[in-house]
Order: C-alpha cells, then sequence, then structure tokens
C-alpha cells in the first residue's frame, strides 16, 4: 500500500491579478514503501504543489489525497519536509531547530534529548548544538533542515528542491549522505519523494523518475531506474537515461510536426487553433542564444548547447522554443539548426533585426490580443489586455505572460507600455523602439 | 557520518553567580516591592464630592514618579496583551480581520482625551467610593495612547512571516500555542518591542493629559508627576516646574536606558534575515546581564517549565488534535468570533443611539459649522507644522544618517523629545509668548511641533542611512552636486521614510493640539482659535453634547486625512521609490 497517493488530484490558484490559473490536472501518483521517488519538471511546472498537496500542506481543489489508503485530513504524520530555502528559525539554535521536529510527539525532555543528538550525530553536525543558523554556511544550514526533519523518523521524507540553493560541491555532498542514509535500515526512512528539475540529480538518487509537463501540470513519463549504487555519472547506462528524459522532454517541447502544416486527409484538429503560449523569456537571451549559435557553427545538440551556455535543460528548451516560434531556428529531432530567416537575422544590422523581430512577432497569434487593440484605440488598459489573454491561455499566468509580451512587443517596436499609467500605446515613431531596446 | 569541516567549538560555559546577579536579584525584589507600595496608594478611598488637594511638598516628588511610572507599566502591560490578542486573531481569521483593521484605523484617530472622558464616568461607577476608578480612567486612557499602533504592528509582522517558516511548523505538526511560541510570536519578537519602545515613549505624552482629571466640572487630581506638573503650571510655581521637568526627563532616560535599549539589542536575534546587518543598537545595560546567572536561571526553571505546562495544558483540552494546516477553520472559534462580534455591534449601535440622544437638540448647525471651522484652523496648524518639520529637519536628519557616529546618538535623542510631554515647556514658552507678544495662533504651531517633529527627524535619519553605499558611490563618480544629488538620489530615497514619519507626526499633532492650543501657566492662559483649544475648552466645563461632537469632528478629519492624503502617499512611495 503506498505511503501517500494522489488521485485525480486537480489543483487551481487564484493569481495576484485575480485570475483563477489551473495548475495541476488529473494528477494520479503514489509513493511506494522503500522507493526513492523523484518528480522532475520545469520551474513553474507544478511539482511543488504536488508535495504540497502530498503532505496536506495544502488541499487540492478536486480529487482525494491518501494516506495508507485512506483520505488525508490534515497534515500526512508519517512524512516530512525538507524545504529549499531551509526554512529554520534563526532565533533557535540548531539542537533547538531539530527540536522543532518533535514538538508534537508525546515525549520526556530525556527523549527528546536523546533523539535530538542522535539526529545531529547522524547528519554530521556533532560541534554545532548551540550554534545559531545564521552562523552556519549554506550546506550547514540544509544539514539542520535534514535532521530536523529525520528527528522525528519519519517513514517518508520529502525534499523540495532541497539542494538547489547549495553550491555544486555541497549539493553533491549532500546527495550522497541523503542516499546512505535511505539505504541505511537503522533510521526508520522508508521511501524518500523528492522535487527537483535537475535530471542529473533525478537519475542520481531516484529509483523512479516522473516527468512532470507544465501548463497545466500533467504526469508524463515515467522511468524505472534500477541502476545500482553509487551511480557514477560517467556511465553509459547513467548517460542513457538522462539522454532518454532529455528526449522525452525535447519531443514533447519541440514537436517535429510543424504546427501549421495541414495533415491530409484529417481535419483540422481543434488544438491548432488554440492560441500557442510563448516561453517566458527575455529577448536579450533569445539573442544571445542566436548569436553563439552563429559563433560555433558545430554546436547544434540541443544537449551540447545546453552545456554551453549553462542553463538548465528545462531553460535551454524554453530559449530554443521562443526562437522556433519566431522561426528563427527549426528543430529537427534534437538538432537546433538556423532557418534561411535566421541566417538573415543573425547578419543583419540592428535596424533590420528589429524589422524581422517586429514581422515574426506579428504572425504570432498570441500578439493579435494587443494588436488589434491598438488598431482600434490610442491606448489600451493592460488589465483588459490581461484579462484575455487569461481566457485565450487557460494553463498560463496571464500577469507573467503579458510582461513577457510587452517585452518582445518593445524590441519589435509593435507596443509600449506606461507602467505608471498601465496602459499599453503604440510607440510614437521608429526611435522609440531604438530606445526600448 | 562525521563533517568534514572545520571543528567548531563551543564552550558550554556555565554562568556563575556574580555581583551583576546580586545586583540583579536587589533590583527585582526593588521592583516588586515598588509595584506593592505604589499600587497601595492606587486602592484608597476616593468620595468625588470632596476631592482633596494634592500634597505640593517637593519631598513627594519620587513618589510621584513612582505612581506614573507604575500606571505607565501597568497601561503598556495590557497594551501588549491587547495589541497581540487582536493583532492574532486578524491574522488568523479572515472574518475577524474585516472587522478589527477598520475598527483599529478609526480608534487610532480618536484623540485620548476624548477616551478618558467617555470611559471616567464608568470607570468612576465599576469601583464606587475608591480611586481605583478614576485610576483605571488614566490608565485606560494611556493604553488607548499605545495598543492600536502596537496591534498593527504585531498584525504586520504576523502576517509577514515567511510562508515555508509557517510550512515547516505544520508538516512538523506544531499545535496552535507551539507554533505561536516557536514561530509567530519570535518572529514578531523585534518589531513588536521596537513598536513598544515607541509607544512606551508617547505614553509619556499623555501620561500628563490623564492624571488631571475633570468630572462633573471637579479636577481630580491622581498623585503623579502630570497632576504636579499641572498643579505648578496653574500656581505658576517655577522651582516645582523645573523639578518636576527634571523628574520626568530623569524617568523618561532610566526606561529608555535600563528597559527599552536592552531589550532591543536582545531583539535582534529575532531578525528574521539570515544574514548579519550593518548597524546594530547597542547597549551598555544588555552587555552586563548578558549570560547572567539570575535570568539563565528564570529562563531554564521559570520560562520554560510555565510555557511546557500551558502546552500540556491546551494539549489536554484539545486532545490528539490533527495537524492542522495554516488557515484551517476552526468551527468553536469561529461561533465565538460571531457571538463577540455580535455583541461589539449590539454595543456600538446601543452607543451611538445614546450619543444621539445626548446630542438630540443640544446643538445647533451653526454650532456644528463652527466646531467644523475650529477644524479647518487645526488642520492648517497641522499641516504647518508637517511642512516646517520637513523644511528644517530634513538636510539635519540626512547629514545625520550619513555619519553613522552622529546617528547613534540622535535617533535615541529625538526618541526621548518625542516621549516629552508639551505642557512641561509652558513655563518657558508661555512666558516667552507673552513678552514677544506672540499671537497664540502661531505660537501653537511651535507648541505641536514641538512633539512631534521628531517622528519625521529619525526617520529622515532611517532613511538617509538605508540608502546602499554603491549608490553614494555612483553619485559621487559622475560627480552630482547639491540639488542634482538632492534631486536624483536623496530625495527619492528617504521618500517613502519620510512619509512614515510625516504620517506618524501628523497623526500625533492632532492628539497634541489638545494641550498646545491651550497653554497656562499661573494666571496667564493662552489661546488660540482651533478644534484642540476647543475640546479642551469644553471637557473643562464638561458639556456631554459638545465634547461627543467635537472629538467626533476631530476623528473625521484625522480619518479623512489618512484615507485621502497619507494612504495615497505610501502607496506612491510603495510603487516608485522602494529600494530594491
Amino acid at each position: 500500500m503506498p505511503i501517500a497517493e494522489l488521485r485525480a488530484v486537480n489543483k487551481s490558484f487564484i493569481t495576484a491579478g485575480g485570475h483563477e490559473l489551473k495548475v495541476l490536472e488529473q494528477i494520479d501518483l503514489a509513493v511506494h514503501e522503500g522507493e526513492l521517488l523523484a518528480l522532475l519538471g520545469q520551474s513553474g511546472s507544478g511539482k511543488s504543489t504536488i508535495l504540497r498537496c502530498l503532505t496536506g500542506l495544502i488541499e487540492p481543489t478536486s480529487g482525494r489525497v491518501l494516506h495508507k489508503g485512506e483520505t488525508l485530513h490534515g497534515i500526512n504524520e508519517d512524512a516530512s519536509v525538507v524545504f529549499q530555502t531551509f526554512a529554520l528559525y534563526p532565533w533557535l539554535t540548531v539542537e533547538q531547530n531539530v527540536a522543532v521536529g518533535l514538538m508534537a510527539h508525546q515525549v520526556s525532555r530525556a527523549e527528546r534529548d536523546t533523539a535530538v543528538d542522535r539526529a545531529i550525530e547522524l547528519i554530521g553536525l556533532g560541534n554545532y548544538h548551540a550554534a545559531y543558523p545564521r552562523e552556519l554556511s549554506g550546506g550547514m544550514r540544509q544539514r539542520v533542515g535534514i535532521a530536523r526533519a529525520l528527528v522525528s523518523q519519519p517513514r517518508l521524507l520529502c525534499l523540495d528542491e532541497a539542494f538547489s540553493a547549495l553550491d555544486v560541491l555541497t549539493a553533491e555532498n549532500l546527495r550522497q549522505e541523503l542516499i546512505s542514509l535511505w539505504r541505511s535500515p537503522d533510521t526508520g526512512l522508508s521511501s524518500i519523494f523528492m522535487v527537483t528539475h535537475s535530471i542529473s540529480e533525478a537519475v542520481e538518487m531516484a529509483t523512479r523518475i516522473v516527468v512532470l509537463f507544465p501548463r497545466p501540470g500533467r504526469l508524463g513519463l515515467v522511468l524505472e531506474n534500477s541502476l545500482p549504487y553509487p551511480r557514477d555519472e560517467k556511465s553509459p547506462e547513467f548517460q542513457r537515461l538522462v539522454s532518454l528524459i532529455h528526449e522525452c522532454i525535447t519531443t514533447t517541447t519541440l514537436p517535429d510536426i510543424p504546427a501549421e502544416a495541414p495533415i491530409a486527409g484529417q481535419p483540422i484538429s481543434r488544438a491548432r487553433n488554440r492560441m500557442e503560449s510563448i516561453p517566458l523569456v527575455p529577448v536579450g537571451q533569445i539573442l544571445g542564444l542566436l548569436s553563439i549559435l552563429h559563433d560555433s557553427p558545430e554546436l547544434s545538440n540541443i544537449y551540447d548547447i545546453s552545456d554551453e551556455i549553462g542553463k538548465e535543460f528545462g531553460e535551454t528548451i524554453a530559449l530554443v522554443k521562443a526562437a522556433e516560434i519566431l522561426g528563427l531556428v527549426e528543430t529537427p529531432k534534437q538538432e537546433v539548426l538556423f532557418t534561411e530567416l535566421g541566417k538573415r537575422f543573425v547578419a543583419a544590422d540592428r535596424e533590420t533585426r528589429h524589422a524581422i523581430f517586429a514581422e515574426q512577432v506579428f504572425k504570432l497569434r498570441l500578439f493579435h490580443i494587443i494588436i488589434a487593440l491598438l488598431e482600434e484605440y490610442e491606448e489600451v488598459d493592460s488589465a483588459r489586455v490581461i484579462k484575455d489573454i487569461g481566457s485565450a491561455l487557460p494553463y498560463d499566468n496571464p500577469e507573467k505572460t503579458f510582461q513577457t509580451m510587452i517585452a518582445w512587443g518593445r524590441y519589435a517596436g509593435l507596443m509600449d507600455f506606461n507602467a505608471k499609467t498601465g496602459m499599453v500605446f503604440l510607440p510614437k515613431n521608429e526611435d522609440a523602439a531604438e530606445d526600448a531596446s | 557520518m562525521k563533517s568534514t569541516s572545520p571543528q567548531l567549538v563551543i564552550e558550554n560555559k556555565q554562568p556563575n553567580f556574580t555581583w551583576v546577579d546580586g545586583l540583579v536579584l536587589l533590583t527585582l525584589f526593588g521592583m516588586l516591592w515598588s509595584v506593592m507600595h505604589f499600587g497601595q496608594g492606587m486602592l484608597v478611598a476616593f468620595d468625588p464630592a470632596s476631592v482633596p488637594e494634592l500634597d505640593f511638598s517637593t519631598s513627594q516628588i519620587p513618589y510621584y514618579a513612582g505612581r506614573t511610572l507604575l500606571r505607565m507599566w501597568i497601561a503598556f502591560c495590557f497594551s501588549l496583551f491587547f495589541a497581540i490578542s487582536l493583532g492574532y486573531l486578524a491574522a488568523k481569521n479572515n472574518a475577524a480581520r474585516a472587522v478589527i483593521l477598520p475598527a483599529l484605523d478609526v480608534l487610532q484617530s480618536v484623540p485620548v482625551l476624548g477616551f478618558l472622558s467617555a470611559t471616567v464616568a464608568g470607570f468612576m461607577a465599576l469601583f464606587p467610593g475608591s480611586l481605583l476608578g478614576i485610576e483605571c480612567a488614566a490608565i485606560f486612557a494611556i493604553f488607548t495612547g499605545q495598543v492600536w499602533n502596537m496591534a498593527f504592528g504585531f498584525y504586520h509582522s504576523m502576517v509577514t512571516i515567511p510562508n515555508d517558516m509557517q510550512e515547516a511548523a505544520s508538516t512538523y505538526g506544531l499545535t496552535r500555542w507551539q507554533r505561536f511560541r516557536t514561530v509567530e510570536l519570535p518572529a514578531s519578537a523585534h518589531s513588536l518591542i521596537w513598536n513598544s519602545m515607541m509607544s512606551f515613549g508617547g505614553g509619556w505624552f499623555f501620561v500628563a493629559q490623564s492624571e488631571a482629571i475633570s468630572v462633573m466640572n471637579k479636577d481630580i487630581k491622581l498623585p503623579g508627576l502630570g497632576s504636579y506638573m499641572a498643579s505648578a503650571i496653574e500656581k505658576g510655581d517655577n522651582h516645582a516646574a523645573l523639578l518636576a521637568v527634571a523628574a520626568m526627563l530623569f524617568l523618561i532616560l532610566m526606561s529608555d536606558q535600563l528597559i527599552w535599549r536592552p531589550m532591543l539589542v536582545w531583539a535582534d536575534k529575532f531578525k528574521i534575515e539570515l544574514t548579519e546587518s550593518g548597524l546594530t543598537p547597542t547597549s551598555w545595560v544588555y552587555n552586563l546581564l548578558r549570560g547572567t546567572y539570575v535570568f539563565t536561571w528564570l529562563g531554564l526553571n521559570a520560562w520554560q517549565p510555565l510555557a511546557d505546562a500551558l502546552g500540556q495544558t491546551i494539549r489536554r483540552i484539545k486532545p490528539a488534535a490533527k495537524r492542522v494546516r495554516p488557515g484551517a477553520i476552526n468551527w468553536p472559534l469561529r461561533m465565538a468570533g460571531l457571538v463577540l462580534t455580535a455583541w461589539l455591534g449590539y454595543e456600538a449601535i446601543i452607543g451611538v443611539f445614546a450619543a444621539i440622544a445626548a446630542l438630540h437638540g443640544a446643538l445647533t448647525v451653526p454650532v456644528v459649522g463652527h466646531i467644523f471651522w475650529l477644524g479647518f484652523l487645526t488642520l492648517l496648524r497641522v499641516l504647518a507644522m508637517t511642512v516646517l518639520a520637513t523644511i528644517i529637519w530634513t538636510p539635519i536628519g540626512v547629514w545625520i544618517g550619513f555619519h553613522p557616529k552622529a546617528a547613534r546618538f540622535a535617533q535615541p535623542l529625538a526618541q526621548i523629545g518625542a516621549s516629552f510631554p508639551v505642557n512641561m515647556t509652558f513655563p518657558v514658552v508661555v512666558g516667552l509668548f507673552v513678552a514677544t507678544n506672540t499671537s497664540m495662533n502661531w505660537g501653537s504651531i511651535l507648541l505641536i511641533a514641538m512633539g512631534t517633529q521628531w517622528y519625521i527627524l529619525f526617520n529622515v535619519i532611517a532613511g538617509a542611512m538605508a540608502i546602499p553605499n554603491e549608490m553614494k558611490e555612483v553619485a559621487r563618480i559622475y560627480g552630482l552636486r547639491k540639488w542634482q544629488l538632492w534631486r536624483t538620489l536623496i530625495l527619492p530615497a528617504i521618500f517613502p521614510f519620510w512619509v512614515t514619519g510625516a504620517c506618524t507626526a501628523a497623526g500625533g499633532a492632532w492628539n497634541a493640539s489638545i494641550v498646545a492650543e491651550y497653554a497656562t501657566w499661573g494666571d496667564t492662559t493662552l489661546k488660540a482659535d482651533g478644534l484642540g483649544a476647543f475640546i479642551a475648552e469644553v471637557t473643562k466645563s464638561g458639556d456631554t453634547a459638545l465634547i461627543i461632537v467635537s472629538i467626533a469632528v476631530m476623528s473625521l478629519f484625522v480619518v479623512a486625512m489618512n484615507k485621502l492624503v497619507w494612504r495615497r502617499l505610501y502607496g506612491f512611495a510603495e510603487r516608485r521609490f522602494r529600494l530594491d
């Protein structure tokens, strides 16, 4: 029987602008005894929301949360959470912070002290009992967070991006220690559920990997990972798993079938009539990507590009996708190649670039929400535009999409925005476009 | 598994009993004795028909100081309790928040004297034949001068606790009490103590007003420094007035040095940010007391068992409570809240009807019109004070803020300036005005500024200190000079701080106008045309209808000004000039 389970869970939030945003759709996910389950997804895909539903920190909009086969009310008592931001209390010493993990348990003071000491020793904080969190380094702080989570001997440990605020070396060290803690029989720890955006981290640690696709969050690939510990990142098996996940994400995000080409003999699908959302990336980064591709013609594999620009794979994908919908690159399989237009774009001077960019942005249906309004009125209230974006793209955060659109539109010289009045307007002349860039 | 990082050895030093501990113990016993000694004076018999004269001998001053101090502390303890309860409720419960926040907004704008006149009769009826009724009224007045601000502060820090800290408390299954004790109270401690210090400082201002009460055309003077001062002013006794001022200054200084400074330094560990911050306050008392045996012992053997026992009791009342997630609904509490709200609403309606009945027929339109006109005059004075204080103190405050050493001295001084009661300056000021033939209509602006300008000063100092060094360096590199520098960097950077300061100053100015527009010294009475002077007069003569209307009008002016001016400026400052 699973320790914790989600059945047909949906979750919606109200955004800051009052728009209802669906973040999770029909999630079925179970954490079984003895497994180390990694949930992999880009930022904003709803993976932290899944963790919070599973532990009972938030309630799903619909669907059931189960704990040992029964509906969960309140917080899952078998679970404890390690937070990305550590969530330590700065006014408590290391010892007192760890003791917080036992507050809900009816234990004598002596028992409590023994348990706290044990947890602190276990995680290698032996000499830091009386230190305050602000005296510790990031890695040490997260150790306190882990000790606090382990002190009550939970069956299930949940890690919410627990390593992403740490530097590379510290994170690697902590990952290894956590794996050995989970594998050692005397901690009482049965399962770990971790949420991460790092593919290699998931492959390095997990026995099962679930990939979450965004907007709205829904489960994609599920992979069993039976590689023996300790896992070697250089081993071909490890690499195979990593590229399997890469491929899965790439084909879903950058499908090879061109979006506009009708397939003979088939009715035009409803999906094609939907507006396509835009990746929330700044113009400067798209230009940066193009110029790197231009400077290194041998660089075409998307994973190599991701390594080269030093970004998370999810972010790289978003950038490539942005360049693709602008028609500047194409992505057959896992290659990223310039289109004819893209070649012209990188070789052009600044004015021509603006013109090409404007032309391409103009082709995007989403932008016609604003462009159509601007043809009619001199100024348009941003609140109205955001509302329209919200109804056109029900799974995107309309405020964030609006900001990205304004950034792209400014570079293209198609629109400008006055933050003081909250009005979108047509730039007066060509100079405005120059300034905006 | 052992850590590989350098070993940090923390000595677990067992504190020993030293002379400091002896001193602390002596002080604690002294305090206990003082509370009993001065407290006894509150319980003496009292008959409003024959009010005893205040003993005016100099030797009584220490006793009066003790009584005043005790009143302040009792009021403060109640304020603390209410501020925490109200703030907690407002933060936890949506329905309560919808009632509490607007109520605080209005209550904050009612002048302290208004509460005093409204409640003194009730308190006297509660304890017939005892001085305790009047003591309660005075304490209540001081309480109303402190509590609203503290409640707002506590509410604000409750809702700004980082979400992950609350979530951690939820996953570890902390009960409400444990959550309050380990997370919410510590997270709010710094702001609570800072606010307490400011409110307590403001309390001195009101203690002088609240000790000399007029009821039923009789002047009742509670034994205390404020009424001693009032007597000295009535008699025009220079010597006595000077002594009272000295005693008051001594009390203010001692409270600051012995209580608030050490508390503030101690509270530094409750700041939420995990990084070390720049300028931290220091206190010699704190350095002396830190790690003393008495406090360690008390913490270990008194506070912790007490808090644990309380936690156990709560758990026994509500056994095996399910782990609650933040924001979960508690039905019994909600019902209790509904009943309480209904009762409060009922009382309020009854009160309003009673007021209307009292006013019915007693007022004519021209009178009300006149009161509004007076309110307008006082409004002009408040604005004049704000503008003048801004012009004078902004350059000085910025200079101080750029020189941290000066700031270390200037900030506490400004705080003391803000606590010093205006009427204690009458001996000098009234004489000066008479001698120079200054009209009170103008002079009262100066008197209003006496107590309120400091808020502008120390907020400007804080703002200037908060300007990041890089920004100043950029200005230097590009050679920004004088006005350019002020316009591009300094003024925008201090603007949000100035708004806070000016808003507090203006709010305080309305309260101060009741004292400052009506100054007496011996037989000389100087009076300005204004709502403050009007309220001072009608409370003296005890005209209920006029008291109600004039105070309502003043509250109306304050609320309107908050809504129309300050709230907007806050929003503007927040949008445009935030430094991050």
